[in-house]
């Protein structure tokens, strides 16, 4: 499903308290409604099934353990849930990086999971105020901006698979993320 | 002290932690700052509130029932209420389904097998959600069976590719291995004919795509000592079938479809 509208994301946040407060019911439909979304970042990530679903499985039995620790007025239940699952798989893709690139018949399997821009009718407000000011950046850098994001990969990664130098590739993202910085603070 | 310039180079790395670019242990020392100190964990947040609408363009991908399966296990989770009282696995594949994850089981449960004997490639089964396969192959490349998991009835299907000579006294055993564990007896199975066996709650819990199956020279009545002594002559990676979503679908050339066997 799209978590957008914010109704829905009410339902979210109301889902994961009742998880903090041990409602195993809560837990359940907090996993129906959003491991399809998390899992999607998974694949993207990892770019392969059998890892995204251990790092689905670490991130889902660490929601249940932490969301005690949840607070809706910090962050919303679907920011909280797919920062939680990036974290897992970037960390994942930091301990055994060269395994998971080498074998390109996984490329294939993703093939399908390419982001795309959301349908405006389906985006939510922050995404649409994201993606005003992501167009206000240079066209390459966002690209690698939207790399990064979406892949995981380290800075060396990034300068790598550009083919620049990697002073310049770290030049480029900064300087993105300070002007979304400013042009997000507005 | 923190002076404005530290400040502003703290910020940026919070961003870039936000991001995913920095390496391991630049990550780690952004998670030690997150946990001392309040203020770098409200930076951070400030940033995860800024990027991650980016995620809103994931395409969204089913995961396979079974990972439900094993979240339940691992954190111990009861069915709930409405579910009658937990006797085992098929309650408890009850309660998947009542969530919705196992949506297509009445497809499922109206699936048939179409397996034909004996062929020199992988046989061909019909297969839909909720099925694992698992092509399992000798040193030389050659399938020596085919296993198909219907994870809803908590069973797995296994099928020689050709049949198998043994010594007299010798049988195949079959071994679930996963990642980085040791191997947990399945069954004996068949060297010449198909073999079903039934899968355990323990048993379901640890099958996952980093797990492998491997078959091993045994005595008649299996292993004595609980882990394979004899030589293991086959071994197989297992993927997810085809998500037909209710079509049965034609599996061939399951080696195709994953890297090599065995080595994930």
């Amino acid at each position: 499903m799209s978590v957008t509208s914010a109704a829905e994301r009410e339902e979210l946040n109301r889902l994961l308290i009742e998880t903090g407060r041990n409602d195993q019911k809560a837990f359940a439909e907090l996993y129906k409604l959003t491991s399809s979304k998390l899992f999607g970042v998974c694949m993207r990530m990892l770019r392969d099934r059998g890892e995204a679903e251990d790092v689905l499985q670490e991130t889902y039995t660490t929601v249940w353990r932490r969301a005690a620790g949840f607070d809706a007025a910090k962050a919303s239940a679907i920011t909280w849930l797919t920062t939680l699952s990036r974290n897992k798989a970037i960390d994942r893709l930091r301990q055994h990086r060269e395994e998971l690139l080498d074998d390109s018949t996984r490329l294939e399997e993703t093939a399908d999971v390419q982001p795309t821009p959301a349908a405006q009718a389906e985006a939510s407000q922050e995404y649409r105020r994201l993606q005003h000011c992501m167009d206000q950046l240079e066209p390459q850098h966002r690209d690698w901006v939207r790399e990064a994001f979406f892949t995981g990969a380290t800075y060396n990664e990034l300068a790598g698979r550009c083919k620049v130098p990697l002073g310049t590739m770290k030049s480029w993202i900064r300087r993105s993320l300070l002007l979304l910085q400013k042009c997000l603070g507005q | 002290m923190n002076t404005p310039a530290h400040e502003n180079d703290d910020d940026l790395r919070y961003a870039e932690y936000v991001l995913g670019v920095l390496d391991a242990d630049a990550r780690a020392a952004v998670a030690r700052d997150i946990e001392s100190s309040p203020a770098a964990a409200a930076a951070v947040a400030a940033w995860e509130r800024n990027l991650l609408p980016l995620a809103e363009e994931v395409v969204d991908v089913a995961p396979a029932p079974y990972v439900w399966v094993r979240i339940g296990d691992a954190l111990k989770l009861d069915a709930p209420d409405r579910v009658a009282p937990r006797k085992g696995l098929w309650n408890n594949l009850q309660f998947w389904h009542w969530i919705g994850i196992g949506a297509s089981a009445v497809a499922i449960a109206s699936v048939m097998f179409i397996v034909t004997l004996p062929r020199p490639s992988p046989a061909p089964v019909s297969v839909s959600a909720g099925y694992m396969v698992s092509n399992i192959q000798q040193d030389n490349g050659v399938t020596g069976w085919t296993a198909t998991i219907d994870l809803q009835n908590a069973r797995m299907v296994v099928v020689p590719a050709v049949p198998a000579a043994f010594e007299p006294g010798r049988a195949p055993e079959l071994w679930l291995i996963p990642s980085g564990q040791k191997p947990i007896s399945v069954g004996m199975i068949m060297p010449d004919k198909p073999t079903t066996l039934a899968l355990d709650a323990a048993l379901l819990s640890r099958l996952g795509l980093t797990a492998v199956l491997a078959v091993s020279v045994e005595p008649i009545g299996g292993s004595p000592t609980g882990q394979p002594t004899g030589p293991v002559i086959a071994k197989g990676a297992i993927s997810t079938a085809p998500r037909a979503q209710g079509h049965p679908a034609r599996v061939a050339n399951l080696s195709h479809q994953r890297g090599n066997p065995g080595q994930t």
